[in-house]
């Protein structure tokens, strides 16, 4: 789809300036699949280092707005930056700094887990050398070996959050990132937030689980494709 | 990072695939050579005319089989969305396409020797005549249909529109390289290589534009 995005000054001061820049500006921010919208009239103003909770119903826009976010879709109407950057000018400098851990992967079923790590270290020019220890961060010393088609999606999953740990992105989004993970890659997800949190890093977390998301210092809460106020902020500890 | 590293490492990606998997040759070279013996048997034991139509059949044989690993090829980037996370990676978008152009025509090599090989020894044809010629039509030729099929495969990502609409987008432009392909053949069989520039001529033009217009354009078709 061809981007309309307005030609509405950018939101954020450019990186360069010297007043901090926010993390994601969003106005007006629409995207329409077909006649169907997905998002609508978003306006939205995350600073640099929060860590925000993103909750609402299924279908309610939270991955549609993620992937908005990161470049994945293109916005149908209105204007943004992520990191000081046009959303839609500026693709490629967002896509260097920001990453979303979603729904699906990524990843080459006919590929090791290990393969797959160093295949996305040549994409982003990353040195491979840190592919190992990731994996055993994540709990796949040994079976960063075999092929992915082997994994169960709880390893899947593990997978990409070593990318995610090799990556280090100035923006960490993800969506529903405990599915299918057990206890103990749950506690991986979160220590990795706080970990990018205690970096200044931003991260934007969706999930239904209700048990996660206590390291967020602020909830959004969306519902047919918009912001909607909060419905019970008290699960969101500060 | 050099567009021409990014390339390699998405080629070398593909290969890798492909070895592990063995998905388009294990499909493609007994499709092959299922389709040169159907001829084979249909056009009955005229030595004569399995000559004349030899550099046809061979040509269709890798045609056809050549869309499989097209399709094959795009595949394994829809799994589990892999797709984005090359359009979400900072590198040059033309990258991909040269990348995985570049991994279906060493695939499509290799088919091409296994059926120059049955063709030789089914219908008797002897390739030793313009080897020079022979050489070129294959290379050139497969350049223009990896480069055909890479650029169109990313509009069929999903299974639905791999099936249905992806043949219908690459036969019809692949028709040149099908045409320019078997006239350059005949001509190599039949000890009348230097005749052939021409013919080698058209698909080194069809190579040109296709490659030129997949690097220009591909990032364009992979954007939302």
């Amino acid at each position: 789809m061809a981007s309309r995005t307005t030609d509405a000054p950018s939101i954020a001061s450019h990186p360069d300036a010297a007043a901090p820049v926010p993390a994601i500006a969003l106005s007006g921010l629409t995207r329409v699949f077909g006649v169907v919208p997905a998002i609508v009239r978003i306006d939205l103003r995350i600073g640099p280092g929060e860590v925000v909770l993103l909750r609402g119903p299924n279908g309610a826009g939270k991955t549609t707005l993620l992937r908005v976010v990161v470049t994945a879709l293109s916005p149908t109407y209105g204007s943004g930056s992520v990191l000081g950057f046009d959303l839609v000018r500026e693709r490629d400098q967002i896509r260097r700094r920001a990453e979303l851990l979603g729904h699906r992967t990524r990843l080459y079923e006919d590929l090791t887990g290990r393969e797959n790590l160093r295949f996305a270290c040549s994409l982003y020019g990353i040195d491979d050398r840190g592919v190992d220890e990731a994996l055993e961060r994540v709990g796949l010393g040994e079976a960063g070996a075999s092929r992915v088609r082997d994994y169960s999606q709880g390893m899947r999953q593990r997978v990409a959050l070593a990318r995610t740990i090799l990556r280090r992105p100035d923006l960490l989004l993800l969506d529903e990132p405990y599915a299918g993970l057990d206890g103990g890659g749950k506690d991986l997800v979160d220590s990795l937030v706080v970990e990018a949190a205690g970096e200044g890093r931003t991260v934007v977390l969706a999930t239904h689980d209700a048990a996660r998301g206590s390291m967020a210092g602020r909830m959004l809460f969306m519902d047919g494709g918009r912001l909607a106020p909060v419905p019970d902020p008290a699960p969101v500890a500060r | 990072m050099s567009l021409a590293r990014q390339s390699a490492a998405v080629a070398a990606k593909d290969v890798r695939i492909e070895i592990r998997g063995r998905y388009a040759l294990g499909a493609v070279v007994p499709f092959a050579a299922t389709v040169l013996i159907a001829f084979g048997l249909s056009l009955g034991p005229d030595r004569t005319l399995l000559q004349r139509t030899a550099p046809g059949l061979l040509w269709l044989a890798v045609l056809f089989a050549s869309v499989l690993s097209f399709r094959r090829s795009y595949e394994s980037e829809g799994e589990d969305g892999a797709l984005e996370g090359l359009l979400l990676a900072p590198i040059d978008k033309a990258a991909i396409f040269l990348g995985k152009a570049a991994a279906v025509f060493a695939q499509l090599v290799v088919l091409e020797a296994v059926v120059v090989v049955l063709v030789t020894g089914l219908f008797g044809l002897s390739l030793g005549a313009s080897p020079a010629t022979l050489v070129g039509a294959f290379v050139l030729g497969t350049v223009g249909l990896a480069a055909v099929g890479s650029m169109f495969g990313v509009l069929a990502e999903s299974p639905r529109a791999r099936e249905a609409i992806f043949p219908l987008l690459v036969l019809p432009l692949a028709t040149p390289v099908l045409i320019a392909g078997v006239k350059a053949t005949a001509l190599a069989v039949a000890h009348r290589g230097g005749e052939a520039h021409g013919w080698l001529g058209l698909l080194l033009a069809f190579d040109v534009v296709v490659v030129g217009a997949g690097t220009l354009v591909f990032g364009q078709l992979l954007e939302d």
